[in-house]
């Protein structure tokens, strides 16, 4: 599903080069349930936008599903991220003034998806994150559960294969963490490959292998193939 | 994405900040309302000037101005009537001659109990009514009978029957022109607008005007052409006519329609350019409202590019929504702008009795011009969403 091959990525900093990551080499198969750990500065954020299509890689190469896609243009990475990638943010990202329908259309809008459509796939995506009374509901009336819930509806209802969630309990409470955290292992569960980052080691159980990062390199893994205790 | 998609997005994001949406509008609405209103009163001034020189019924008058010799071998003669029963005759011989109509006026005094004012009196015929709107507001108009017959009847101005009569209805009353009793049969109406001042004013029919003042001549003469591409022929050809009839050389003369159109065209065009330029600068002004308000929308959505961008909006997607946005805004501010310039226009047409002509080519230049600026000024705040980061922007506070 996911291969790096010698990822590095760099920026120029003045006249100095600073290297995020240094040959990052991983893969992760098809329906995995991945955890990356690392402290702050690590190199876990960039190594999540890289996965994640948003950012490029200096030098190396990512097939994700097969495709090259460290050479495909903005365009080629935008209708990735589209179509095969879900993203679940920390601060939930959602549009403030649209309902939580309508940021669950959003990927459907850009995918050209018609109106009909959309709405039916939208409406079963939030019934099935148990939002079916909140349709309407701006994210300003809706609970920081609630928000995160309408995101992954967002991030899954495109069926992407990849879902990646960036420090998704980073702005809940503990039982409503276990909640989500529960939603993602139902989505692995039932195929979706997923990529969580987190810096809490509680968070990091629920998947099946933890990638710890520490600037800029992947430590060799001394936790493969740990179960998470449900 | 479709383009309705877009169009909705636009007018949400519009309407979240409808007070800086309408702020930034009125630049476009005054500039777009400003030019309506100086092209509907500038074509209709155009319209109305050279109705005047041309008459409405492919009319055209014949004048008589005598040459320096002929003034001095009799001095009188401005004070003569030019044109003769004969010349009529002749002119209405002419193939391209529909109809002539002459009419003669002088100056008299009209006398009604104790009072007496000093009006002017004209004696029309038959045609000069079918060229010649005159309303009647009470009584009745001529009919043929009191043109042949030669009736001592009259048509009164609403000017003169509010000062010789004090405002009441004359019909019917007699008064004395010229010292001749003469019946009031019908009032005409109020001329309207505020260019037009109302004058005392009487009306006889030419027969009885002929008997009144003893003579049968006419101060002036009109002639409809057949059709209006026969209107500077059938012109040229009466005044080579009636300088053949009377024996002067260039003294009997019409008015070179060519050159007057082409003078007004000028002066047009001139005022087109000031308008113009004065116009554009206002539009430039509001142009660069709507970016600078663009730029500031761009910012303030920074976060809203990144998530759009993390879902799979393309640069080219993001482009498009902000211009489009942009072209919204000012479409509906040159709409608005449209409605308004329209409006003022006849509201100043209908105090000022001077037509406005909003032509559908104005119309939709308006609106095709509001949306290229829309585009124009668009396109670089636009361009500065699409070439945002999506990592920074999702970042962004």
């Amino acid at each position: 599903m996911i291969q790096l091959e010698s990822i590095t990525k760099s920026f120029l900093l003045g006249k100095e080069t600073i290297h995020v990551l240094d040959d990052i080499n991983l893969s992760i198969q098809e329906g995995e349930f991945v955890a990356i750990m690392g402290p702050s500065g690590s190199g876990k954020s960039t190594l999540m936008n890289i996965i994640g299509c948003l950012d490029k890689p200096s030098t190396g190469r990512y097939l994700l599903d097969g495709q090259d896609v460290s050479s495909y243009n903005d365009k080629e990475l935008a209708l990735v991220r589209n179509q095969s990638i879900g993203f679940v943010f920390q601060q939930f990202h959602l549009l403030p003034r649209l309902t939580a329908i309508k940021n669950v259309e959003l990927p459907m809008i850009y995918a050209g998806i018609s109106k009909a459509e959309r709405h039916e796939k939208a409406e079963r995506a939030l019934e099935k994150m148990g939002l079916s009374d909140r349709f309407n509901y701006l994210p300003n009336a809706l609970s920081g559960g609630q928000k995160q819930r309408v995101a992954i509806a967002r991030a899954m209802v495109n069926n992407p294969k990849l879902i990646l969630a960036d420090e998704p309990t980073g702005a809940l409470d503990t039982k409503t963490s276990m909640s989500i955290m529960n939603l993602f292992k139902e989505l692995n569960q039932e195929g979706a490959t997923i990529v969580v980052v987190t810096h809490e080691p509680e968070i990091a159980e629920f998947a099946s292998r933890t990638i710890m990062v520490r600037d800029g390199f992947i430590q060799p893994s001394e936790a493969l193939d740990r179960r998470a205790p449900l | 994405m479709s383009f309705m998609e877009n169009l909705v997005m636009a007018l949400n994001s519009l309407k979240t900040h409808k007070m800086r949406s309408i702020l930034t509008m009125l630049g476009i609405v005054i500039g777009v309302a400003a030019v309506i209103i100086v092209v509907a009163i500038g074509q209709g001034g155009e319209a109305m000037l050279k109705s005047q020189f041309t008459g409405s019924a492919n009319t055209i008058e014949v004048f008589y101005q005598p040459s320096e010799e002929e003034i001095q071998a009799n001095p009188n003669i401005l004070l003569q009537a030019p044109f003769k029963q004969e010349d009529i005759r002749a002119l209405q011989q002419l193939p391209e001659v529909k109809q002539v109509v002459a009419s003669s006026t002088t100056m008299s005094a009209a006398r009604y109990q104790k009072d007496s004012k000093d009006i002017s009196v004209t004696g029309i015929n038959q045609s000069y009514l079918q060229l010649n709107d005159l309303k009647v507001e009470s009584g009745r108009n001529f009919t043929t009978a009191d043109f042949l017959g030669g009736r001592r009847a009259a048509l009164i101005s609403n000017k003169l029957k509010e000062e010789l009569f004090k405002g009441k209805n004359p019909v019917g009353s007699i008064m004395t022109v010229a010292n001749q009793p003469i019946e009031i049969i019908g009032v005409l109406e109020k001329p309207t607008g505020i260019l037009s001042f109302g004058s005392m004013e009487v009306y006889l029919p030419f027969q009885t005007w002929k008997v009144v003042y003893g003579s049968s001549d006419y101060t002036q003469l009109t002639i409809q052409a057949a059709s209006a591409e026969q209107l500077q022929t059938a012109g040229k050809k009466a005044s080579s006519l009636l300088n053949k009839l009377h024996n002067t050389e260039n003294s009997y003369q019409v008015i070179n329609m060519e050159e007057i159109s082409q003078g007004i065209g000028q002066v047009t065009q001139i005022m087109t350019l000031i308008i113009g330029s004065i116009a554009g600068i206002s539009l430039f002004v509001g142009g660069i409202g709507v970016m600078n308000i663009m730029l500031v929308s761009v910012t303030e959505r920074t976060r809203e590019i990144g998530i759009r961008m993390a879902l799979g909006a393309t640069r080219g997607q993001v482009l498009t929504q902000f211009l489009i946005e942009s072209m919204t805004l000012t479409l509906i501010g040159g709409i608005i702008g449209i409605f308004f310039g329209w409006g003022t226009a006849k509201i100043v047409s209908l105090f000022a009795g001077w037509p406005s002509l909003v032509s559908w080519q104005v119309v939709a230049g308006g609106v095709v011009f509001s949306m290229v600026i829309g585009m124009v000024f668009g396109i670089l705040p636009a361009n500065k969403a699409s070439k945002l980061d999506p990592i920074e922007s999702l970042r962004y506070e």
